[in-house]
């Protein structure tokens, strides 16, 4: 059977040298389009990271005191407090997070920044109550019932701080998507295009091989393999471009904005097998399509 | 092994009309028979080797194929269906990038068997068209017998039941002609079903075997010892 995998690949690389500029065009158009849809991702992820992990959970943050601006909030305050919270109509539900719970979400979030993570005593974070409302609009009303109650530092309604940036990364996610679509298909077009062109100057061989009882797919495989291998080398080059730029880009956006932590290498790295997956997959699909009603025996 | 009834095969030229290529033609090739089939250009000959080859499929009869019914038969086992019998062509149609040994390898490699087998039957084959001593030559570099030769060993190599020939010495000289009619014969003689179109006249008559005729899509003729032209 390798005897058979042997010959396939050895096809496939035959073919691939032959036609090196067809073979480089189709290189590129993969790896620009796997770059767009790794920005797409890349962007899904980042926005994750800055929002953390209260965001879509809850509308309303209560930081508790612990020291720093007034005395530390006792227990007795607490527990009357969460009742109270609790009586509001507008209120759904309520999470505790304590402080310990806090430095932890901390440590997750911020763990592309590991000088700054050091930089932070545990204790500096503080206990909160994570409040979600029935309708979010009804910040205001737990604003102004709590702001002044004993034993609560701040208010936050986190959506308002992080909105100008949310508007900002949908608006580039879209665009990212709709590019990657469209350059996707374009990409197709080229690799089931140069493949066509592949069995096309290699009919003499195909008709031969028909001839003496080759299948079907031992005679498309070399130019699908030949096609999957263009796709690759493509999500390659994207994934090594995202392990770069990332990197460097999120650096120099860190120092001036730092409301928020930013994705890292890690995130750069862990795009990669989603790049090959859709490299391997588009490419593979479109030679076998475009070879359907070309090799029937 | 060949058996076909009431074949008809109808052409649609785009320049309009029609041509009938073949009409209720029913012919019958019992296994181990050498038979010819003759006939002028435009008599059916070739429209006739592609339907026995499955390359078309005929517009009404039955044609059955060593025991196959073509027009029943799904296309994704036409391969099967040619690995059992050889074809040898006028053109050669060898692959002009491999050696002899590796074009007659091919038939085998294509069809998965293990490197140990091909190994010994290529050889073994080569030496039975007698060109043991080219195994690695390249195409280019052979004369049109020994082409041919290669060609047949390769349609040989897998022990078909049959052989299909379509004008295999229409390149060749009346020589070297006759050298490939001997390897057929041998061939025909370990039991193998020799059919083959042909208009190479002094062949027919030499070799004194069944021939059957066509003209104008038509069997005119079916004889058991015939010669090519009309006789007794």
């Amino acid at each position: 059977m390798s005897a058979r995998w042997r010959y396939i690949l050895q096809e496939a690389a035959i073919g691939l040298r032959r036609n090196l500029m067809m073979t480089f065009a189709v290189i590129l158009s993969v790896a620009v389009s796997l770059t767009l849809l790794g920005a797409f991702l890349l962007l899904r992820d980042q926005v994750g990271l800055a929002t953390g992990e209260w965001f879509d959970k809850i509308e309303v943050s209560i930081f508790l005191c612990d020291g720093n601006k007034c005395p530390e909030i006792t227990d007795a305050q607490r527990n009357s407090l969460e009742q109270d919270i609790l009586a509001e109509p507008v209120v759904a539900s309520v999470f505790y997070e304590s402080k310990e719970d806090a430095y932890a979400a901390f440590r997750e979030q911020y763990r592309n920044e590991p000088d700054l993570v050091d930089s932070v005593s545990p204790d500096i974070l503080p206990a909160a109550f994570r409040v979600k409302l029935h309708n979010p609009d009804q910040f205001e009303v737990i604003r102004d019932r709590f702001e002044a109650y004993p034993g609560v530092e701040d208010i936050i309604d986190q959506r308002e701080l992080l909105s100008s940036f949310l508007q900002f990364t949908d608006l580039l996610q879209g665009a990212a998507i709709i590019v990657a679509v469209i350059q996707l298909i374009a990409a197709s077009v080229l690799v089931g295009n140069t493949i066509r062109v592949a069995a096309f100057a290699r009919r003499e061989q195909t008709s031969i091989m028909k001839l003496v009882g080759a299948s079907n797919w031992y005679i498309r495989l070399p130019f699908v393999v030949e096609g999957v291998i263009a796709g690759l080398a493509g999500a390659v080059v994207s994934w090594v471009l995202m392990l770069i730029a990332v990197p460097w880009a999120t650096r120099n956006l860190r120092e001036s904005i730092d409301i928020f932590p930013f994705i890292g290498l890690n995130e750069a790295i862990a795009v990669g097998p989603a790049l090959i997956l859709f490299g391997v997959g588009i490419s593979g699909v479109a030679s076998v399509l475009a070879l359907r009603r070309f090799l029937d025996v | 092994m060949i058996q076909l009834s009431n074949v008809t095969k109808t052409y649609h030229p785009s320049g309009g009309g029609e041509v009938v290529a073949l009409r209720d033609v029913t012919l019958e090739v019992a296994k181990g028979e050498f038979v010819f089939i003759v006939g002028p250009s435009g008599s059916g000959k070739s429209t006739l080797m592609k339907i026995l080859t499955r390359e078309t499929l005929a517009d009404a009869g039955e044609v059955h194929v060593a025991g196959r019914n073509l027009a029943l038969l799904k296309s994704w086992k036409v391969p099967v269906l040619r690995r059992e019998l050889g074809y040898v062509f006028q053109d050669f149609k060898l692959l002009p990038n491999k050696t002899v040994s590796e074009n007659v390898a091919f038939a085998l490699e294509v069809i998965g068997k293990q490197r140990s087998i091909i190994q010994s039957r290529v050889p073994e084959v080569l030496e039975l068209v007698g060109l043991s001593d080219k195994a690695n030559a390249m195409p280019h570099e052979l004369s049109g017998g020994q082409q041919q030769r290669v060609s047949i060993a390769r349609a040989f190599v897998n022990g078909p039941r049959m052989l299909l020939c379509d004008e295999p010495t229409g390149n060749l000289d009346p020589t070297t002609s006759v050298g490939i009619m001997k390897l057929l014969d041998r061939i025909n003689r370990t039991g193998t079903t020799v059919v083959m179109a042909t208009h190479d006249q002094h062949i027919v008559d030499s070799m004194r075997r069944r021939v059957v005729e066509l003209d104008k899509g038509v069997v005119v003729r079916d004889q058991a010892r015939g010669v090519y032209g009309y006789s007794g």
